[in-house]
C-alpha cells in the first residue's frame, strides 16, 4: 500500500496520524522505505494508523496508560520516599516483523546460545577452546565475570543458559545484529506480556487481521523448562524464584512470573541449605527444593562462596550447586560469555564448536588488545563508540562523535596506559519505529532495538515469538532505557509469511 | 507455604485492622470529648495510656500535651516516630501487601496501595485540617475494603487463615484495650456522678467497638453497665467481643499446620487455655473494674503472638525431615 496524501488531500478525509511520516536520512524505518512506500509486511499497522486520527489514537494511548497503572505494571523508583513505582511507558504503535526474518532470527538465536552453551561448558571444562587460540586466553582468565573456582563443577541438568536476552539492533542496512548477551539475569519479559494485553484489547481487529503470534504462553514455557532440568523426579520438583526483595526495581517482574507460573516467589532468608540440599521454610517444615530461578547476581547467591563479607544470599547454595542436589537458572559464572570483551570473538566461536557460518550479524568491533585495532582506534576516535569492557549501563564509556577534545584525550590516555580494558565500535544509527509524541498528537521516527527471550531446557530451545522493543521516547536519542526516558513497544511476529490469512 | 509469607500474611492482617480500630478510637473519643463534659485530660490520656505510647509521648512533648486532643490526635495520627500511629500502620500495611502481592492477589494489593497514596497525599493532610471526621471515616472505609476483599476474593486456604489470625487477635487487644481505656475514664469521672454523663461514657465505649446499634438491639434500648461490659466481653455473635475474636483466632489457630513448627502448638494451647480461662470469669461474674481481667487478656494474647512469630521465623531444623534421601 502507498500513502498517498495528494489522493487524501484530494479526497478531504479527515487528516490522520500518519501524513507526512517519513523516515529519517540515513535511518532504516521499520514501516516505511525510503521512499515512503510501506514495507510488505507492515502494510497492516500502515493502513490501522491511516485509519486513525489524532484524537481516537490519543483516546487508545490513554486508555493503555490507565490500563498499565491499575495494573500496576511497575518499576521502582529508588529514590522516592514515598515508595512509589513508575509505570514503564508503552507506545501502542507496534513493531512487525515479517514471518521470513523472524525465522531467520530464531535459527541465529539457537545457534548462538548453543554456541556460548558449548563455549562455557568448555571454559569451566577442559578449556580446550583456549589451548586450539580461538580466543585469547589471556582476555577470557582476566575477565572479572571468569570464576575460576567453578572450574570442574557440571550443573545439574546440563543447561547453564536457561533464559538468555539477546540484545539486536537494526543497521541502515536492514540488518540485525547482535549488540550484546544477556545470560545472567535479563529482565524485560513482564512488559512484552502485559504490553500485548494491552494491544489485544486496543486493537483486537487488526492483530486477528494480521495473525500476530501469541507470547502469553511463556510462564508456561519457562516453568517446563525449568522442571526439565531437575536434579530429581521432574514431576516432584518444587521450583522457586528467588528475588533479592520489593526493593529491586524489578520487583513487579520477579513477583509477575511466580504468579503466572503458579510457584512460590522467595526471599534468601527462606531458603537453607542442609546436607548439600537446599530447603525452603513452610509452615509444614522445611521443604526441599530443586529448582532456583535466581533473579540475584552471582555475587549475591552465597556468601560462604562469593562473599565472606556479605550477609546477602543463602549460606551453602554454591555447595549444594556442585554437589548437584540443586540447579540454578541461570547457572553461576555465565557473566564470562556475555562480557564486552568476549562478544567480538562469538562469531569465531561459532566456527570454532559448531563448524557453522554464524547465521547472526553483529557489529564490527575493535579489540584494542589487538595491535593493528588499537591503533585504528586511537586514528579514529572521535568518529567511536569506546567502552571498557567490566562497567555496564552506559558507564564508562566515550561517545566519540559528540565527545569534548578533553574528553577524547583523557580516553587516549586511559586506552594507552591499559587496551586490553577497552572495545570500540563505530556509532550504529539504530533503526527507527512510527511512535506516538503525545506533545505533537502525531506520530514520528523514533530510535528502537530488540531483546528477544530464549529458554533453554533438556529438550532444547524454545524462542518467544516477538521479544521486548525498547524506544528512545526523545527525538534524536539512542538511549533506550527506562530509567533515561525510555518506553517500549508490543513487537508482533508476523505468522504467516504472505502477511495475509 | 513459606513460612515468610505467612508471618506476612499475619502481619497485614494485624496493620489493617489496627489502621481500622486507631481511626475509630480517635473519631469516638473526639465525639466524647465534645459532648461528655469532662475535662480534655480525662478522655485523652487514657487513650495514649491503652496505646502503649504514654511514657514516649509524656516525654517528648511533656504531661500536659497527653491532654491535648490536637497534640494527641496528630500524634496518633501522623507521627513517623509513633510505631503505633495510623501512618505506621497504614505504611506497614502497604509494604507487607507490596511483598506478598502473588499471595493476596491484585485487588487487595491496589487498595492497600490506594490507601497509602492517599494518606501521604496533600489532599489528605488539607482534609485532616478541614473535615477531620471524613479523613477517619476514609480510613475505616479503606481498610474496611481490603479486609472484604480478602473475604471475598481470596482463597480461603491457609495464607488467609494466617491474615485473619492476624485480624482477629490484632481485634482481641483492640477490644481489651479500648474496655481498659473507658475504666480509666469512669475511674477519672468517678467524681462526677451524674446519670447523663455515665450513661453518655457506655454509649461512647459501644460506638468505640462499633457496637453501639448491635448492643441496642440486642438490649431493646435499656443501658446498663454491667450489660455493655457483658455484651463487649461475652457476646459470642458480636465480631468484636473478646470471646468471639479469641474463638475465631483459636479456630484458625487449630487449623494451622504444627508439624513444623513447636511455636504455634504453644500460642494454639495459650489461646485455648485464654478462651477457657475466660469462660470461668463469666461462670463467676465479673466485677465492674475489669482491669485486671483485661490486662491478662492482652497479656496472654501477646505471648501468644510472640509463640507464633517465634514458630514461624523457624529454628533452624536438626535433620531435613522430607529429604529424599533420608528415606
Amino acid at each position: 500500500m502507498l500513502i498517498d496524501q495528494t489522493q487524501t488531500a484530494a479526497r478531504a478525509a479527515p487528516p490522520t496520524i500518519l501524513d507526512g511520516y517519513r523516515a529519517l536520512p540515513g535511518t532504516y524505518d521499520e514501516l516505511v522505505e525510503a521512499a515512503g512506500t510501506t514495507r510488505q509486511h507492515a502494510q497492516m499497522v500502515a493502513s490501522l494508523l491511516a485509519n486513525m486520527s489524532a484524537d481516537s489514537f490519543a483516546r487508545c494511548q490513554a486508555l493503555a496508560e490507565l490500563s498499565l497503572a491499575q495494573r500496576g505494571v511497575t518499576f521502582s523508583v529508588y529514590s522516592d520516599e514515598r515508595g512509589t513505582e513508575k509505570v514503564m511507558p508503552v507506545c501502542l504503535v507496534p513493531r512487525v516483523i515479517g514471518a521470513a526474518e523472524w525465522a531467520r532470527l530464531e535459527k541465529g538465536l539457537v545457534q548462538r546460545l548453543t554456541t556460548l552453551q558449548l563455549f562455557l561448558d568448555d571454559l569451566y571444562g577442559e578449556q580446550k577452546a583456549l589451548r586450539d587460540k580461538a580466543v585469547p586466553a589471556d582476555l577470557l582468565l582476566g575477565s572479572k565475570h571468569y570464576l575460576p573456582q567453578l572450574r570442574g563443577m557440571k550443573p545439574p541438568g546440563g543447561v547453564r543458559i536457561h533464559i538468555a536476552g539477546i540484545d539486536l539492533i537494526r543497521s541502515p542496512d536492514g540488518v540485525l545484529r547482535v549488540l550484546e548477551d544477556n545470560l545472567r539475569t535479563p529482565s524485560g519479559v513482564s512488559y512484552v506480556i502485559e504490553n500485548r494485553l494491552i494491544t489485544k484489547r486496543v486493537f483486537p481487529a487488526a492483530m486477528d487481521r494480521i495473525g500476530v503470534r501469541r507470547v502469553d504462553d511463556y510462564p508456561t514455557q519457562l516453568v517446563e523448562k525449568l522442571r526439565s532440568v531437575s536434579p530429581e523426579d521432574p514431576e516432584r520438583s518444587t521450583i522457586v524464584v528467588l528475588t533479592p526483595g520489593p526493593f529491586n526495581s524489578a520487583y513487579f517482574e520477579h513477583s509477575f512470573l511466580a504468579r503466572s507460573m503458579g510457584i512460590e516467589l522467595v526471599e534468601a532468608s527462606d531458603l537453607f541449605v542442609s546436607g548439600d540440599e537446599v530447603f525452603v521454610r513452610t509452615t509444614l517444615g522445611p521443604r526441599r527444593v530443586h529448582v532456583i530461578y535466581r533473579r540475584t547476581d552471582d555475587a549475591y547467591i552465597d556468601p560462604e562462596f562469593f562473599r565472606p563479607d556479605s550477609m546477602l544470599g543463602v549460606p551453602g547454595l554454591m555447595r549444594a550447586w556442585a554437589a548437584g542436589k540443586v540447579t540454578l537458572a541461570n547457572a553461576p559464572g555465565n557473566g564470562v560469555a556475555d562480557d564486552k570483551a568476549i562478544y567480538p570473538f562469538v562469531p569465531d566461536l561459532v566456527r570454532y564448536f559448531l563448524g557453522e557460518e554464524p547465521i547472526l550479524d553483529q557489529v564490527d568491533t575493535k579489540v584494542c588488545a589487538r595491535k593493528a585495532d588499537l591503533s585504528y582506534v586511537l586514528e579514529h576516535l572521535d568518529q567511536l563508540v569506546v567502552k571498557a569492557v567490566d562497567e555496564a549501563g552506559g558507564y564508562g564509556m566515550l561517545m566519540g562523535p559528540t565527545a569534548s577534545a578533553a574528553e577524547l584525550d583523557m580516553f587516549r590516555d586511559r586506552i594507552i596506559a591499559d587496551p586490553r580494558r577497552y572495545i570500540a565500535q563505530h556509532r550504529i544509527e539504530l533503526s527507527t519505529c512510527p511512535t506516538w509524541v503525545a506533545e505533537e498528537r502525531r506520530i514520528e521516527p523514533r530510535r528502537i532495538d530488540l531483546r528477544p527471550f530464549v529458554l533453554t531446557g533438556k529438550q532444547g530451545s524454545w524462542v518467544l515469538p516477538g521479544g521486548l522493543t525498547r524506544v528512545a521516547l526523545r527525538a534524536g536519542s539512542y538511549v533506550v532505557n527506562s530509567s533515561q526516558g525510555g518506553g517500549s513497544k508490543d513487537t508482533w511476529v508476523q505468522a504467516q509469511a504472505d502477511g495475509t490469512s | 507455604m513459606i513460612s515468610r509469607v505467612a508471618d506476612h500474611c499475619f502481619w497485614l492482617g494485624r496493620y489493617i485492622e489496627r489502621a481500622e480500630s486507631t481511626a475509630r478510637l480517635l473519631q469516638v473519643t473526639r465525639t466524647l470529648a465534645f459532648d461528655a463534659e469532662l475535662p480534655p485530660l480525662y478522655c485523652w490520656r487514657p487513650l495514649v495510656i491503652v496505646s502503649g505510647q504514654y511514657p514516649d509521648l509524656a516525654e517528648e512533648l511533656g504531661v500536659d500535651a497527653v491532654g491535648n486532643g490536637e497534640t494527641v490526635q496528630r500524634y496518633m495520627t501522623w507521627a513517623p516516630d509513633n510505631p503505633v500511629s495510623i501512618r505506621n500502620s497504614i505504611r506497614a500495611a502497604r509494604e507487607g501487601a507490596r511483598s506478598i502481592r502473588e499471595v493476596i492477589g491484585h485487588d487487595i494489593w491496589e487498595a492497600a496501595n490506594e490507601l497509602f497514596l492517599w494518606f501521604m497525599s496533600e489532599g489528605a493532610a488539607a482534609q485532616y485540617l478541614n473535615d477531620r471526621d471524613e479523613v477517619y471515616r476514609n480510613i475505616r472505609r479503606s481498610t474496611q475494603l481490603c479486609l472484604g476483599l480478602m473475604r471475598s476474593t481470596m482463597m480461603h486456604d491457609e495464607p488467609m487463615d494466617f491474615l485473619w489470625l492476624g485480624v482477629m487477635i490484632e481485634r482481641v487487644g483492640q477490644t481489651a484495650r479500648t474496655l481498659d481505656m473507658h475504666h480509666h475514664i469512669r475511674g477519672a469521672a468517678e467524681g462526677q456522678q451524674q446519670t447523663l454523663l455515665q450513661a453518655a461514657l457506655w454509649l461512647s465505649l459501644l460506638r468505640a467497638c462499633s457496637g453501639f446499634e448491635a448492643y441496642m438491639r440486642k438490649q431493646q434500648g435499656r443501658v446498663s453497665g454491667e450489660s455493655v461490659i457483658a455484651f463487649l466481653l461475652f457476646e459470642n455473635r458480636f465480631p468484636r467481643s473478646l470471646r468471639y475474636c479469641l474463638r475465631s483466632a483459636l479456630g484458625l489457630a487449630k487449623r494451622l499446620p504444627s508439624p513444623g513448627s513447636r511455636g504455634i502448638t504453644d500460642a494454639r494451647k495459650r489461646l485455648d487455655a485464654l478462651d477457657h480461662w475466660l469462660d470461668g470469669q463469666e461462670k463467676a461474674g465479673v466485677q465492674l473494674s475489669e482491669h485486671a481481667l483485661l490486662t491478662h487478656v492482652v497479656d496472654e494474647i501477646g505471648a501468644a503472638c510472640g509463640e507464633l512469630q517465634g514458630g514461624l521465623e523457624g529454628e533452624e531444623p536438626v535433620a531435613a525431615p522430607q529429604s529424599e534421601a533420608a528415606q
